[in-house]
């Protein structure tokens, strides 16, 4: 379960921007011999660089990997280096920060930034969604237990029933809002008619917004205006505003991703890239972004409630499961319980998978909205103060 | 003797049952047959446990039998319309049944190798698996049922505090009648005062049946599905309390839009709902499910964290929400209200979250307390920036108060209202590089509070954005009037306020002094220039010469007094005080010089004859000139002479 013990780097921004900026300025100074670029300039550059190492690093991922709970860690991971990088970055410029035009390039990507954050806390919602299936998918493991000294009559009803159980779960997702409201108490009819019991009951658990919360609008709106700056913003921001458009970018991406991947309400793909490929990460960013649009086109997972691989897997395991539990003719042949002991095995393995990477994968999400809370801040005190005193 | 006829008539009945019965089905029919007939009497365990008796109990004949019987009483329930614990008797005999057959399945567990007694493990484990479905919609429904006629009741009772009428009446209804402040539209809570109450979210009697039901499902195995079940139900019961406190579900996004007037309703709203869950929701949904799950306490835990996650990461998104909001001075109340409350709602927190699986609500709950710290810090930077660009394009007319001035210091005394959570808020800031305070020794240097060095860093901005503003004046005198009465108005606002002890007295004394440097400065560019030309020098000079000088002194003192008082007419000082001070200084500055002038003009035997013509004022006239002066033109064409 999450113990999320995450208290945010206790490093304060002027130190670590001090350290950092001290070594790189050891490594500028072995470089300058010839001084032609400026540290500025090669701190410009070794961001775009480091950005598209570590995007070029991520769309070398297997078609097995890719959409993988690990592969989201280490998106996650990606964005909070090039986040720190682009902190520092600031730092070090923070004399330009509250110049025009950069003062106006900056408060429109915290104001990008802050619309992250209602994402990073859908995610966190989805990621308990897929806690609940979880729960689901431990009962069928429980009845169905390879300890189990044989799997009778009562077993398999007890996984169908589990099962149900999380195809209505999963299914309310997509349709989230038509069928919740509705509770249905009445008792007595029960027996007959089992499965299709009051939904309510099976409700599964709620989001922390409101039900209109769309996570497609919201993306839209991380990416409203975002654009490429023109050469002169570039000469006037004395190349910054180059790192902010790229931070820019790697936001709506990976929250993009974040939603393409996890369940969360209105889930909406249609978000447009549009990076100049002059950019140097825009290669791995787009391939990534068709390689994922390719995946959500993929017909098993059209109408999936989140491309994660493990929820695919999961969705295809309890499938299996449900027309094997669905066909049994007790007692079970050899071979029939030799399947099913099989589907248990990889049930067991995919709820592994889960209970080891969610916990840490919202840890992460919680700690990307805390970054992306900090970097704002100390942006808008930037921002405010308008004569450096150092 | 009642009894023993009982017993004898039963006796008959078992007699009829077996002698008839060829066949168990028969047999059994027979006894069904006896127990519709009179369902009291022929109770069906009554006659099949001593039929089991009856019976030498030897290998799986006995178990076989044992099952049976277990099968006819559960399958009773199981196929039940009704509610089984809707009746006492029902459910203690299910409840009965069930242990009788988990224990038979224990005792003839090791005998599972052989097949006859696999086969009747294997019925015994469809018959568990069909009981322990309908004690799952057993367990929900006695849930849904006690919670529903509980918000039922409150509901009738328009009481809009959750449980208050819980059936033990543990809630003393007089709380209630405080006085309704709100009139809303939104149902809001009654205003609680003492929140150290756990109420009983259901009947002690259910709370006793759901621990009877959540032992057996966790001994059959079925743990998960019962609490599964417990959290879905009372996450709702949780959410719906919440939201009948008038508590929306709100993105930061719509916190953000959201117009000022209306979040600070929702602020408020918000902090009732707050208290009302980490005081009396939480701990109550805590002693309940430690009931519940009584014994079960990995169960026990667990549940909770579920039923309680959703609610408490709503009402700490909000805050979360707010403090990442906007940083405009204004809110600095509200977002005060916001940290005082999660402040003091910590404990609370530690207490009921004190498990490791809510260990993440704790450290969430002091992240964003600490992030509201922050957010009353960028607003004090705020105030510092709208203080610092405060164009000095108009002069306020007369060299009187400037909003500017009245604003900070009216909202810093307000502010130093919350004083002890402003030095708590500042005490936890860590100075990072490139902010103010490191770049002023003396500030560094002095031993006092951050908070206090925050203040004296605001007066600082406060003044040297006054100064600005006096030299848009283009007299010097009015700029002098102009800083005078605006340090004169922040001295006063300290002095009498928390403002002044955290300042100190040191400061005061330093700025009492600036003031009358002010009033020096003004003096000497005004007056000091009138009392300058009545100046003479002790050189003696020819009668008539002397005359003919005096006489120009004289007629230029007229001009230039004239002047004077038509420039510093519209001129104004604010304080009474030193109003009175400024004109008694001035009219004795001018006035000992005048005298000093008129003596020697007397002095001068020339002049003297034409004295009446030349002397345009008296001392008396001067005298009620001054006086009539810093009203701001009150008095310029009234008592005019």
């Amino acid at each position: 379960m999450p113990a999320t013990d995450y208290q945010g780097s206790s490093v304060p921004f002027a130190s670590l921007g001090r350290s950092l900026l001290s070594i790189r300025r050891d490594q500028v100074h072995s470089m300058e011999s010839n001084h032609d670029p400026t540290s500025q300039e090669l701190e410009l550059e070794a961001f775009q660089k480091q950005v598209s190492d570590r995007f070029g690093d991520l769309a070398s991922a297997s078609s097995d990997d890719l959409l993988s709970l690990s592969w989201i860690r280490r998106l996650l991971d990606a964005f909070l280096c090039c986040q720190e990088e682009f902190r520092v970055i600031l730092f070090n410029n923070r004399n330009l920060v509250s110049r025009s035009p950069l003062d106006r390039l900056i408060t429109d990507f915290f104001e990008r930034s802050v619309k992250a954050l209602d994402v990073c806390n859908a995610i966190r919602d989805g990621i308990e969604q897929v806690r609940q299936w979880q729960k689901h998918m431990e009962i069928v493991l429980c009845a169905l237990d390879s300890r189990q000294r044989t799997l009778g009559e009562g077993q398999f009803r007890r996984a169908k029933k589990a099962l149900t159980d999380l195809a209505i779960a999963m299914l309310d997702e997509k349709d989230s809002g038509s069928v919740l409201a509705q509770r249905n108490r009445s008792f007595g009819r029960n027996n007959t008619s089992k499965d299709s019991r009051s939904v309510g009951h099976f409700r599964s658990l709620s989001w922390s917004v409101s039900r209109s919360w769309s996570a497609a609008k919201q993306l839209q709106a991380i990416g409203n205006n975002l654009a490429a700056p023109r050469g002169n913003e570039v000469v006037a921001t004395g190349g910054l505003a180059v790192p902010v458009f790229t931070m820019g970018s790697i936001l709506l991406f990976v929250m993009w991703a974040l939603v393409a991947a996890i369940p969360c309400q209105d889930r909406g793909l249609q978000t447009h890239f549009s990076i100049s490929r002059h950019f140097t990460w825009a290669a791995p960013v787009l391939s990534l972004h068709e390689r994922i649009m390719d995946e959500a086109k993929k017909r098993d997972r059209r109408n999936s409630n989140g491309l994660l691989k493990e929820i695919n897997q999961m969705e295809k395991c309890a499938r299996h499961m449900a027309e094997l539990a669905d066909a049994v003719h007790l007692p079970l042949t050899e071979e029939r319980e030799a399947e099913v002991r099989l589907g248990v095995s990889e049930l067991a393995q995919i709820c592994e998978t889960m209970k080891d990477g969610l916990d840490p994968l919202e840890r992460q999400v919680r700690e990307v909205f805390h970054r992306i809370v900090r970097s704002r801040t100390e942006g808008l005190d930037c921002l405010g103060r308008p004569n450096n005193p150092e | 003797m009642a009894d023993n006829s009982e017993e004898k008539l039963l006796a008959v009945a078992r007699h009829i049952a077996k002698t008839l019965g060829r066949t168990e089905t028969m047999t059994d029919d027979i006894l069904q047959i006896f127990s519709t007939f009179d369902n009291h009497r022929f109770s069906r365990e009554k006659l099949s446990e001593k039929m089991d008796g009856d019976d030498d109990p030897r290998g799986y004949a006995a178990l076989e039998h044992s099952l049976k019987s277990l099968d006819r009483r559960i399958s009773r329930y199981v196929a039940a319309d009704q509610a089984i614990w809707a009746d006492s008797a029902d459910s203690a005999e299910f409840i009965d049944a069930i242990d009788e057959l988990l224990s038979t399945v224990r005792d003839w567990n090791h005998m599972a190798a052989e097949k006859p007694v696999a086969a009747c493990l294997d019925r015994a484990d469809d018959l568990l698996q069909q009981a322990m479905f309908r004690l799952e919609d057993e367990f929900r429904l006695l849930i849904e049922r006690s919670a529903e006629s509980f918000n039922l009741q409150n509901r009738f009772s328009g009481d809009g505090l959750e449980g208050s009428g819980a059936g033990n009446g543990n809630f003393s209804s007089d709380e209630d009648e405080d006085e309704d402040e709100n009139g809303d539209r939104i149902p809001v809570a009654h205003p609680v005062t003492d929140f150290d109450i756990v109420i009983d979210a259901l009947p002690l009697g259910t709370i006793n049946d759901l621990h009877e039901i959540a032992k057996r499902m966790v001994a059959a195995g079925f743990g998960k599905e019962c609490s599964h079940v417990y959290s879905s139900c009372r996450r709702d019961f949780l959410e719906e309390s919440i939201s009948r406190l008038g508590l929306q579900k709100l993105s930061i996004e719509e916190v953000h839009k959201m117009p000022w007037s209306e979040l600070e309703d929702e602020i408020e709203r918000w902090t009732k709902a707050v208290n009302v869950a980490l005081r009396i929701l939480f701990p109550s949904e805590q002693r309940l499910c430690d009931r519940v799950f009584f014994g079960l306490s990995a169960a026990s835990d667990l549940s909770f964290m579920e039923v309680c996650r959703g609610t408490a990461i709503q009402l700490l998104n909000f805050a979360d929400a707010v403090a990442i909001g906007s940083r405009a001075p204004e809110r600095l109340f509200k977002i005060l209200d916001v940290f005082e409350t999660l402040r003091d709602l910590m404990p609370e927190f530690e207490e009921v979250f004190s498990d490791h699986y809510c260990a993440f609500l704790r450290t969430e709950a002091v992240t964003i307390w600490k992030r509201l710290g922050e957010a009353i810090r960028g607003i004090f930077m705020e105030l510092e920036n709208l203080i610092r660009r405060d164009p000095a394009k108009a002069a306020v007319p007369g060299g009187g108060l400037h909003p500017i001035t009245r604003y900070v210091m009216n909202y810093l005394r307000a502010a130093c209202g919350a004083r002890q959570t402003l030095e708590q808020v500042f005490e936890d800031n860590i100075p990072s590089v490139g902010d103010y305070r490191t770049s002023d020794p003396n500030d560094r240097a002095s031993s006092s509070s951050p908070l206090a060095v925050q203040m004296a860093w605001i007066m600082e901005l406060l003044e040297s954005n006054l100064e600005g503003k006096s030299r848009v004046y283009r007299d010097s005198a009015l700029s002098a009037i102009f800083l005078m009465n605006n340090t004169r108005y922040i001295v006063q606002k300290v002095k009498d306020s928390e403002l002044g002890s955290l300042l100190g007295e040191d400061w005061i004394r330093k700025h009492s002094a600036k003031v009358r440097q002010y009033h020096v400065n003004y003096q000497r560019n005004s007056w000091g220039k009138v009392i300058a030309v009545l100046k003479l020098d002790n050189s003696s000079l020819a009668p008539s010469a002397a005359s003919k000088l005096l006489k120009e002194k004289l007629k230029s003192f007229n001009m230039q007094f004239e002047e004077m008082c038509k420039t510093q007419s519209t001129w104004v000082v604010v304080d009474e005080q030193l109003r009175t001070e400024m004109r008694l200084s001035a009219t004795g500055n001018v006035l000992s010089a005048y005298r000093n002038f008129l003596g020697r003009l007397h002095n001068v035997p020339e002049v003297e004859r034409h004295t009446e013509k030349h002397i345009r004022h008296s001392v008396e006239d001067i005298e009620a000139r001054i006086n009539e002066l810093f009203q701001g033109g009150i008095g310029f064409t009234g008592s005019r002479k």
